[in-house]
């Protein structure tokens, strides 16, 4: 796994050139040229397990059985490396701003896609408590950068504390599942070892379900989540509502996939049902109400999650279809909406006033984007959330669920157009804190392209599987 | 039918009962000690005894003010570093059974510690005066 040992290597890096280089601007050109690299090793290692895999010499299990790797989770991490990439140099500037440690905020970045990865290919539920450790961690400390920014701060304790708690119910449910099974690796599991539903096993999976739902920030474990997205540095916060949740959803959906596989699936749709049904409702109802963008957007991907847990519900070849799309349908537009409130002065709905006459490229994108999040068809969110629900909907007793997330769409229609229709209809001034460059319009242009694209030809993404 | 109750008949639950005496023993001592202090004890209620305790000085505005916090920086490092040298334990054992491999792992092991370690002192987390 060369990405895997990149990530670690170029943390260090960056952590050096901390130590040796004064110039803030440096640094993001030095972590998007190392991102470049991680995006090229990532192509690298799936070329080469296809040729390998073409001659019969690859084996799909790396490290002693403790990673599993396949075409699927190779293209992910591809996907992955090359959003955060586009995330570097769209909110670099941003990032340069919210301390003085930038090295270190761009080495902590990598050590996040490190967890990532890890999650992406794990085959052991030991790599799963490590990935999720790996890519919490450096989470806590970026939350709270802005050190004299009393949000800052309780955003990072915040979620600091509950983090850890989550861990602990983590590691309880992985204790009973092996417990119950004798193994951590999650192929070997079988519930019904004994003739019978393994009781333990069964408690084990729900303390799973707990700790990864704490993660992915679905009610009725969301809690955190306004208030540590709220408070956390924004371009912090565009990296922790994309690239870290859709990863967790990734190893989310491999558990239960892979994992849990004979448990029976009425089961599965009962409990995952009802998460997804409260995390519909209360991010989509709460969203509404919310007088800051950010925090909406904050409320929105807990909406999000809702519809990416049907990706759990599903958790078949139609499944996997759908994560990728939605994984990257999702973090662009997030990301491209986060660009763009990142220029404004005004986080609340009136700083967008105006923004279409005095900005009309950024209001553009960001309608783009938002129209994406909402499901409009020729945007990419319209197929990704087209694709998890025919997933779910080859799970039988689902169809009540998709109804009920189609009218939780509609509603969310609500707070996204807000956001256009005070950018196009309403008038004001709109006060940007860093003028708009050219390298921002470029990748801007990138990001909008390309959620109009995969609108069009989903395929594309799906090329590698 | 469910687990824990197999287990609970099979293992004998019985065999925790004294576990369940000294807890229960624990708790009546620290209830029973507690009461006795208030029943017994005079009871002076003053104003003084409200206020922090600082020592006997009279206390000095606001206990919520920013602090160097050196000592809590050297002493995490502490634990990390002090954590590297417990894994040298398990490998002094194995030594010679873990041959040259054993030793690059260790080895790489280190390495990642000594950039850590150079970052430390580097970064001015070790000095102690401003």
């Amino acid at each position: 796994m060369k990405p895997l040992i990149a990530t670690a290597v170029f943390a260090i890096l960056m952590m050096f050139a901390a130590l040796t280089v004064k110039e803030k601007k440096s640094f993001t050109h030095f972590a998007a040229i190392l991102m470049l690299g991680l995006v090229g090793l990532n192509v690298w290692e799936l070329a080469d397990y296809n040729r390998l895999l073409a001659s019969a010499q690859a084996s799909p299990d790396l490290f002693g059985k403790m990673l599993r790797v396949d075409n699927y989770a190779l293209w992910f991490n591809v996907l992955m490396s090359s959003c955060s990439f586009f995330y570097i140099l769209l909110v670099g500037r941003s990032i340069e701003k919210v301390g003085v440690h930038v090295g270190e905020y761009y080495a902590l970045h990598f050590f996040i896609l490190c967890g990532v990865f890890l999650l992406s290919t794990y085959n052991n539920l030991l790599i799963l408590f490590l990935g999720i450790e790996i890519l919490s961690i450096p989470q806590y400390i970026l939350s709270g950068s802005d050190k004299r920014n009393l949000k800052s701060s309780e955003a990072s304790l915040k979620y600091f504390l509950m983090g850890a708690f989550s861990t602990g119910i983590l590691l309880m449910g992985i204790v009973l599942l092996y417990g119950a099974m004798g193994t951590f690796d999650i192929h070997g599991f079988n519930f019904y070892a004994t003739g019978t539903l393994n009781i333990m096993g069964v408690v084990g999976v729900l303390f799973m379900l707990v700790a990864l739902g704490f993660k992915v920030s679905a009610a009725p474990m969301h809690f955190w989540t306004p208030d540590v997205y709220d408070g956390s540095p924004t371009p912090f916060t565009a990296f922790m509502a994309t690239i870290v949740k859709v990863s967790v959803f990734f190893a989310f959906m491999r558990l239960f996939m892979e994992g849990f596989a004979n448990l029976d699936p009425y089961w599965k749709v009962t409990v995952l049902g009802t998460i997804t049904v409260l995390t519909l409702l209360i991010g989509n109802i709460t969203a509404v109400y919310q007088q800051s963008v950010k925090r909406m957007l904050a409320y929105s991907s807990i909406a999000q999650a809702g519809f990416m847990m049907f990706v759990v519900i599903g958790s078949n070849a139609m499944a996997m279809k759908g994560m990728i799309i939605y994984a990257v349908a999702y973090t662009l537009a997030t990301v491209g909406i986060f660009g763009v409130l990142l220029k404004l002065k005004d986080y609340t709905y009136d700083g967008f006033n105006g923004l279409a006459k005095k900005h009309p490229f950024l209001a553009l994108i960001a309608s783009i984007c938002l129209m994406s999040l909402a499901g409009i068809p020729l945007t990419a969110g319209f197929f990704a959330k087209w694709f998890v629900i025919a997933a779910a909907l080859e799970q039988p007793g689902t169809f009540w669920l998709v109804i009920f997330a189609l009218v939780m769409a509609a509603v969310s229609l609500y707070y996204y157009f807000k956001v256009i229709m005070a950018m196009y209809f309403k008038t004001g001034e709109p006060e940007l804190i860093t003028p708009v460059t050219t390298m921002d319009k470029v990748v801007m242009a990138i990001i909008g392209s390309a959620v109009i694209v995969f609108g069009i030809a989903p395929d594309m993404l799906l090329a590698w599987i | 039918m469910c687990n824990f109750l197999w287990l609970a008949s099979t293992e004998g639950i019985g065999s925790y009962a004294p576990v369940l005496i000294q807890l229960l023993i624990a708790g009546a001592v620290v209830s029973l000690l507690m009461l006795l202090t208030h029943i017994l004890g005079p009871k002076r209620k003053t104003k003084d005894k409200l206020i922090n305790f600082e020592s006997g000085i009279e206390q000095i505005g606001n206990a919520r003010k920013p602090m160097g916090v050196k000592y809590f920086i050297v002493a995490i490092l502490f634990v990390l570093f002090d954590v590297e040298v417990i894994f040298f334990y398990p490998y002094a054992v194995n030594f010679r059974e873990l041959g040259t491999e054993g030793f690059l792992a260790v080895l790489m092991f280190v390495a990642l510690f000594v950039c850590g370690f150079v970052y430390v002192i580097k970064k001015g987390a070790l000095k102690w005066e401003d």
